[in-house]
């Protein structure tokens, strides 16, 4: 029980609410264990709970547009999966799998909200909470867009100098920071990825070389060049400039 | 006095025929007179780009080098027929006369059996230039260095080699380019043809320059717009924005600089 309230405060959703609050839900939550492949909940899903890993890995999945699995994310200790539900009464967005044996702890959005009701202006701390994620996000995204125009434009540089400073001031403490940095590390690769593809482009236009193999080049010329045709021509054409020039003057 | 203008390749299927009658087209929109020869006696292909019957073409170039007629009858003026072509339709009162060579197999291996007086094809481009009055003579060669091919280098104010970025045309180009030399052609242009877009044209030509100690008047893109035609038409006119199209008319302001 100690261990599931000491859990609890760790987790940054539930940061805000008062110990007896962390108590109450820890009296409410219910523990769940997976073994490998199992699933959590499938995409698309109605769902009202949501899940706090407490040990193990899970894998966020969804389905890439030709139906092949696409994995958005992976998730482990600490860290929470489907806590939209809390707010939301929306399908699951995605579906979740244990990578191994994993121990989550469910709690309902009715449990939540019961304990929220008894502690009213908590409700706004939770919101705040929500609200500072999104706005999180929100930021990432502006930045992704603007990294994405000036990889469009060819500004590898820019691009992958803002990439490296934002990584270098996220607190890695946080899961959130560290999902951000998923995101930077994924476009820098993107832009790593970009760049090489051009440099190689580039690399084959320099490797147009002429080589010009000059015995071959004098053979192939003296072959033409000792034919009598050829020897022929060169005096006659010799004599018409001269004849032209002349008439010039 | 007209100017003779040979176009050569030292390998085949480099776009000579093309380019010849591209040049000539552009030089006869621009008013000038001008006269185009298919001298690839083996292989030709000129009449194809002009539209020209076939079945009308009783006289050719051959018929001309076996002394059966006079140069001035298979110099064919385009009429009617370049209307059916959006291209070369642009070409119907245009000074332009075409000198096709036969298509006919047996005419074809007759000549190449027996031969002909290269001097003889010499004394009738003279004659054509004067007769027509001529301010431009386009000769489309065959590949090669043979010696009708030689002729038309030796007689040329100015030749153009053509080219594709490939390593066998790169050795021939440098023989061709000696050839002219040692025949003292007063002006020797390089013509880059079929580039790869992933290339940097700049930079091709200037590589090219450097190469052969010669201005490469133009490096023009590999094109399916061009292979679609299937030489049906004049490309430089049909699509005239079109990037092949602009660079070619970077030759024909040379020339017409030059002249
Ligand atoms: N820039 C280009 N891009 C793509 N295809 C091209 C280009 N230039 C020419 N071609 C194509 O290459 C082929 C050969 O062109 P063309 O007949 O003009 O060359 P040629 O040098 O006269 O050939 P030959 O040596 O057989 O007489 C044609 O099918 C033509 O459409
Ligand atoms: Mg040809």
């Amino acid at each position: 029980m100690q261990n599931v309230v000491h859990y609890l405060k760790t987790i940054p959703l539930l940061q805000g609410l008062p110990p007896a609050a962390i108590e109450a839900l820890a009296l409410q939550v219910l523990p769940h264990h997976l073994d490998e492949g199992d699933i959590l909940f499938r995409k698309g899903a109605s769902g009202s709970s949501v899940y706090m890993v407490r040990s193990g890995w899970v894998k966020i999945v969804t389905e890439n547009a030709s139906g092949g699995e696409l994995v958005l994310n992976h998730c482990g200790p600490g860290e929470v999966v489907g806590e939209m539900a809390l707010i939301d009464r929306e399908p699951r967005s995605a579906g979740v799998v244990a990578l191994g044996a994993v121990d989550v702890l469910e709690l309902t959005r009715d449990t939540f909200l019961e304990v929220l009701s008894h502690q009213p202006i908590l409700a706004l701390d939770v919101m705040r909470n929500f609200s500072a994620r999104l706005r999180f996000a929100t930021t990432y995204i502006e930045k992704a867009i603007e990294w994405s125009h000036r990889i469009a434009e060819g500004d590898y540089h820019f691009a992958i100098e803002q990439i490296q400073s934002e990584t270098g001031i996220v607190d890695r403490n946080k899961a959130d920071e560290v999902r951000a940095v998923e995101l930077l590390a994924a476009f820098f690769n993107m832009v790593e990825g970009v760049r090489n593809r051009e440099e190689t482009l580039k690399q084959q236009l320099r490797e147009l070389s002429i080589e010009i193999d000059e015995s071959k080049r004098r053979e192939a010329f003296e072959e033409v060049a000792q034919s009598p045709f050829f020897k022929d021509l060169k005096s006659s054409v010799q004599k018409m400039r001269q004849r032209d020039s002349g008439e010039e003057k | 006095m007209s100017r003779i203008i040979s176009i050569h390749s030292f390998r085949g299927g480099t776009g000579k025929s093309n380019i010849s009658a591209n040049l000539a087209a552009l030089l006869a929109i621009e008013g000038r007179r001008v006269g185009v020869v298919d001298t690839d006696i083996q292989s030709p292909g000129l009449h194809v780009l002009f539209g020209l019957d076939e079945k009308q073409m009783k006289l050719t170039l051959n018929e001309y080098l076996r002394g059966e007629c006079a140069i001035e009858e298979v110099a064919y003026t385009l009429g009617n027929g370049a209307k059916h072509a959006p291209g070369r339709g642009k070409l119907f009162d245009r000074d332009i006369w075409v000198i096709p060579s036969s298509i006919n197999a047996g005419e074809i291996s007759a000549i190449l059996r027996h031969g002909y007086d290269v001097n003889r094809l010499n004394e009738g481009l003279q004659r054509v230039r004067k007769q027509l009055a001529l301010d431009y003579l386009i000769i489309d060669t065959h590949p090669g260095l043979n010696d009708e091919t030689l002729l038309s280098i030796a007689f040329s104010d100015v030749l153009i080699v053509v080219l594709r970025l490939d390593q066998q045309d790169f050795q021939g180009t440098a023989v061709a380019v000696d050839i002219a030399r040692s025949l003292d052609v007063p002006e020797l242009m390089l013509v880059v043809n079929q580039a790869l877009s992933r290339y940097d044209f700049q930079q091709v030509q200037q590589q090219v320059t450097e190469t052969y100690n010669a201005p490469v008047a133009a490096v023009l893109p590999l094109t399916e717009d061009l292979v679609e035609l299937q030489s049906s038409d004049i490309f430089a006119l049909r699509s005239p924005e079109h990037p092949w199209s602009i660079a070619l008319r970077h030759i024909a302001t040379r020339l017409l600089e030059s002249a």
